[in-house]
């Protein structure tokens, strides 16, 4: 037994230096900022220290954590971490400090509350992916929203208010009636086994095996919540807009792991939940992510505008997640993980380089770029390695993912397979040409006007980005290093979801 | 002749204690004139002495000097857990509106002790009504409401839209209460008796012989007149009319009372009357709740949306709430007798009551911090940059505005949950209800974050003056924001959940 809570450590270690930010000066701006990625770093070095202590050959759920916490309902306070989650965290607790350090330049104004709301962003964040209670998981899931509506509305573009009202609008529709589901799945196991004991414990409810209808009604409502999380098409239209108003760390949270929060969803409760419905709903998820996967593509190619151009992109590659899960292969559910992890390091690394960019030209307009190449040599290197990691190149992070859920494919059906890397190929036209446009050809006009206003990146936002071409590398290289460590919770999902495939094929 | 012992004495002491504090307060102004401060101290320490005698007295399973339910005068008024629980919320509502009121009312000149003494009036009515076992205790007590919330709407009398809204209530409240009175002469005529109880069971003898066309006609008149006036008064659509102007017109710290006190007594009335009178035909009376509740909050919520009035806006927000728990009620009423999802509703209900009372009237003590200064209107816009020019008080409105779309953890979320969860529990139909209430909560979200996005995502105007507030408002703002905060924390969430069920035990 391990006698430190690390879980409830990890999840709200972030809100404690919250509370201590909230009361210091608010001129104290280093003191502020220092303390607030003092916070991260701790946090992640927690969740480093969880992946020394895990072993990813047991199965089931490690570091638990259970209290009582509304007993009349069941409701328990209960967390736990498994392969898939433990890898999430690691990827938020990165993630998280980096954009706090990508921050200290961009972010002058009203910089506390900033620094509050991303550590409260993290709790969130952290606390989704560890609570096994589904109540509890409910708050988190919450608790993730109000932050990022004030990242975005208060630190965000011209066209702020807009994007961040629509992205609030968007995920509370979904996540409340998500809501009604849970409380509908614990009033039926309650009416079944006439207790409240564990009527929202995500172990207890998932071996409990709902009636089909009711399978049906909650897959669609959790559905709806996770979907427009990931974003699927069709309903991904708040993503363009809340990344492109988004500061430049909130749209590398958002896109890094706010997204991953659906995929994260659909794994963890939709198939296991209801595997039924699952079976049931599958085709049509296919091709849901078939059409994100290559329309993702096609309105990435013709964006004027960087940050829009990046947000599409996500919406095409988190399409091979939900294409991955939604197969139901081995390789589909190995290469959907990984994909998750892959975007979020890529796409969240493409985000600073664009908000490097911005920062320097406060433009992201495509055509008035070019030729940059000569005159930032670093920034046009690291650029180029996360297109090229991006565009899924062999030997990067990028590649494993989609290749894996491309086999997949093939397995369940050909022509999805074909569809899926006929749009990687898509993929790498418009970011080649993108690259093309904004780094090769001669220096524009517009950028010769900034003069010496456009230097090379300083050493803050290198140090920002040389972890995540560290990490790029590494599981490209090895990706082994997290296959195992899923391997088990992988087996565990096919196990359960395998008997409803049988039935059903 | 009614013998007076101490048990009598007991039950009555919480109400008769308010009305006596309000003598008191009105003759110590007398005696000490413009005293203010001394008259909020007398006003707020009565009160908080009154809450922990209520405590005390009980009756609380387990604890209390009243070991069980005391009915007194003859079974006119009773003190059971529910009224325990419903003179405590009384108290607590005004409590914080004394304590919100003098910020706002001295810079105008109107005068503090009037309004806590008008206040602690229609409050003892209030928590008569709780208690009431009598149609005509019932119809006295609300009248003791009403009147002084009358006045305290026209509170502001060199101000038009304050006159204007008053006179509106007025004769709205006055109209209404005339149909909810010609309701009970027609009760009292059919059934022969004003005691709830015996209602109840003439009501229930008449329809167990043949269906609601067992009841003679002037009966169920009087039960539609009863329910109608009812409806007036927890603002329910399309009863609605004059709650905008209403609230739009009086001061704004009365505003904030009479957004809950009001309602919340209202409710108790339906209580008292549609659940412990009722309560045996409520299958009849079920599907008319399921509707007014449907349409209560769809179109509460819909006319909030397109509002620039922060004090209309709140208005329309609040008809939306009276819709939801609407669905509490609606849930006892489709519940199977003797189920656990009928105390569930109810339970739910009450819980909605409480935590609505204490952010409401947070977030309208912050709308009337925001306009001490004599001259701020109450258009949207003057929450503009407020995160800079007071970041403690947007914050502060924020986890109101927050509570009030139920985000968890906060007081508002538990509320919806409590009432989400009966609904289920019912199924059927309710399900539905469910469902359109959580699609109604997204979309008023959209019209609470506009006001978010007016204190924090724009500036103030330059010639915006500082915001300062008064120490009372800084102890009710407190006070309102632990609760809606911390509602969830174990301890805490469990006695507040534990009574509201003593009180739904005690009315079935």
């Amino acid at each position: 037994m391990y006698d430190l809570p690390l879980l409830t450590l990890v999840t709200f270690l972030p809100l404690a230096g919250a509370i201590v930010i909230a009361f210091l000066p608010r001129e104290r701006l280093a003191w502020i900022r220092w303390t607030a990625l003092g916070t991260a770093l701790a946090a992640w070095a927690v969740s480093l220290y969880l992946l020394t202590g895990f072993d990813a050959n047991q199965s089931g759920f490690q570091f638990g954590e259970e209290v009582s916490w509304v007993p009349a309902f069941g409701i328990k306070y209960k967390l736990g971490v498994d392969g898939i989650s433990l890898a999430l965290v690691v990827l938020t607790t990165t993630l998280t400090w980096v954009s706090i350090l990508a921050s200290f330049g961009p972010i002058k104004e009203r910089v506390k509350e900033y620094m509050i709301s991303f550590l409260l962003l993290e709790v969130g964040m952290v606390g989704v992916f560890l609570a096994l209670d589904m109540f509890l998981f409910y708050i988190f899931w919450e608790l993730v929203l109000i932050p990022m509506y004030l990242i975005i509305g208060i630190w965000g573009g011209a066209n702020r208010i807009y994007a961040t009202i629509k992205f609030v609008l968007y995920t509370l529709v979904g996540s409340l009636l998500m809501l009604v589901a849970i409380l509908a799945l614990a009033y039926s196991y309650q009416a079944v086994t006439g207790t409240w004991e564990n009527a929202f414990d995500y172990l207890t409810l998932v071996s409990f095996g709902f009636d089909p209808t009711l399978q049906f009604f909650a897959f669609g409502a959790f559905f709806l919540a996770f979907a427009i999380k990931v974003p699927m098409f069709p309903f991904h239209t708040w993503l363009p807009d809340a990344h492109v108003e988004a500061p430049t760390a909130g749209s590398v949270i958002l896109a890094g792991v706010l997204l991953k929060l659906g995929g994260y969803g659909l794994l963890r409760f939709n198939v296991p939940l209801f595997p039924q419905a699952a079976v049931d709903w599958a085709p049509l998820i296919i091709v849901l992510s078939l059409i994100a996967i290559v329309y993702g593509a096609i309105v990435a190619l013709v964006q004027p505008d960087l940050k829009k151009l990046v947000a599409y992109s996500s919406v095409s590659h988190m399409g091979f997640v939900t294409l991955g899960i939604f197969v139901f292969t081995e390789q589909g559910l190995h290469g959907a993980v990984f994909q998750m992890i892959a975007h979020g390091i890529i796409t969240g690394a493409l985000f600073l380089l664009v908000g490097v960019v911005y920062e320097r030209t406060h433009d992201r307009t495509i055509a008035k770029m070019g030729g940059l190449a000569g005159v930032v040599p670093v920034y046009a290197a690291l650029f180029g390695f996360f297109v090229l990691a991006s565009l899924a190149l062999p030997g990067l992070a990028g590649f494993i993912g989609e290749f894996l859920v491309i086999v997949a494919a093939f397995d369940y059906f050909p022509v999805v397979a074909a569809i899926a890397a006929l749009a990687m190929m898509l993929g790498a036209a418009y970011l080649l040409w993108m690259y093309q446009r904004v780094i090769f050809g001669d220096l524009t006009d517009f950028l010769r006007g900034l003069g010496h206003h456009l230097t090379d990146m300083n050493r803050v936002e290198v140090a920002t980005l040389v972890p995540l071409v560290v990490l790029a590398v590494g599981f490209g290289i090895f990706p082994g290093l997290l296959l195992e460590l899923w391997q088990v919770p992988v087996d565990d999902f096919l196990a359960r979801v395998g008997s409803s495939l049988v039935a059903a094929r | 002749m009614i013998g007076i012992d101490a048990n009598t004495l007991l039950a009555l002491l919480p109400p008769v204690g308010v009305a006596l504090l309000a003598m008191l307060v009105v003759i110590v102004d007398l005696a000490r004139p413009d005293r203010d401060r001394l008259l909020i101290v007398l006003a707020t320490g009565g009160l908080a002495l009154l809450m922990a005698l209520t405590v005390v007295i009980g009756p609380f399973a387990g604890i209390g000097l009243l070991a069980s339910p005391q009915e007194v005068f003859g079974g006119a008024y009773v003190r059971d857990s529910l009224t325990a629980l419903l003179d405590l919320l009384m108290m607590s509502i005004a409590l914080l509106t004394i304590l919100f009121g003098p910020d706002y009312l001295r810079p105008r000149g109107l005068p503090a002790a009037e309004f806590a003494a008008m206040l602690l009036f229609a409050i003892t009515g209030a928590m008569l009504i709780g208690g009431a076992r009598d149609l005509l205790v019932l119809f006295l007590a609300l009248e003791l409401l009403v009147l002084p919330g009358y006045l305290l709407a026209g509170y502001a009398k060199r101000d038009g839209l304050s006159t204007e809204g008053a006179v509106k209530y007025f004769l709205l409240g006055s109209f209404s209460s005339a149909i909810f009175l010609f309701g009970l002469v027609l009760t009292f005529g059919y059934s022969g008796t004003t005691n709830i109880s015996e209602v109840a069971a003439t009501v229930t003898a008449a329809i167990g012989a043949g269906g609601v066309g067992g009841l003679a006609p002037g009966l169920l008149m009087g039960l539609a007149l009863l329910t109608t006036g009812a409806a007036f008064k927890i603002a329910a659509v399309p009863f609605h009319y004059w709650t905008p102007d209403a609230y739009q017109g009086s001061p704004t710290p009365v505003t904030g009372y009479l957004s809950v006190g009001p309602k919340v007594a209202a409710f108790a009335l339906i209580l008292r009357l549609f659940v412990d009178a009722l309560g045996g035909v409520k299958a009849d009376w079920t599907p008319f709740i399921v509707v007014l509740a449907a349409v209560t909050m769809t179109l509460g919520n819909l006319v909030a949306l397109s509002q620039d009035n922060i004090k209309r806006m709140l208005a329309y927000s609040s008809i939306a709430h009276t819709g939801y728990i609407l669905v509490g009620l609606a849930a006892y009423g489709a519940a199977p007798v003797g189920s656990a999802a009928e105390a569930a509703g109810l339970q739910s209900l009450l819980f909605y009551s409480v935590a609505y009372s204490f952010m409401n009237l947070g977030a309208f003590a912050c709308v009337a911090a925001l306009q001490r200064r004599p001259g701020v209107t109450s258009q949207i816009a003057t929450f503009a940059g407020l995160a800079q020019r007071s970041p403690l008080l947007a914050w502060l409105m924020l986890l109101f505005l927050l509570s009030l779309v139920g985000i968890p953890p906060l007081a508002g979320f538990w509320a919806k949950w409590y009432v989400i969860q009966a609904a289920l529990q019912v199924g059927g139909w309710l399900t539905l209800l469910a469902v359109l209430a959580v699609l109604n909560a997204a979309a008023a979200a959209f019209y609470y974050l506009r006001v978010a996005v007016y204190m924090f995502m724009r500036d103030a105007p330059e010639t915006a003056p500082p915001i300062t507030l008064g120490g009372p408002t800084r102890a009710g703002l407190v006070i309102a924001a632990v609760v809606t905060l911390f509602v969830w924390v174990p301890p805490f969430t469990t006695i507040v959940i534990d009574v509201a069920q003593q009180a739904a035990q005690a009315l079935l």
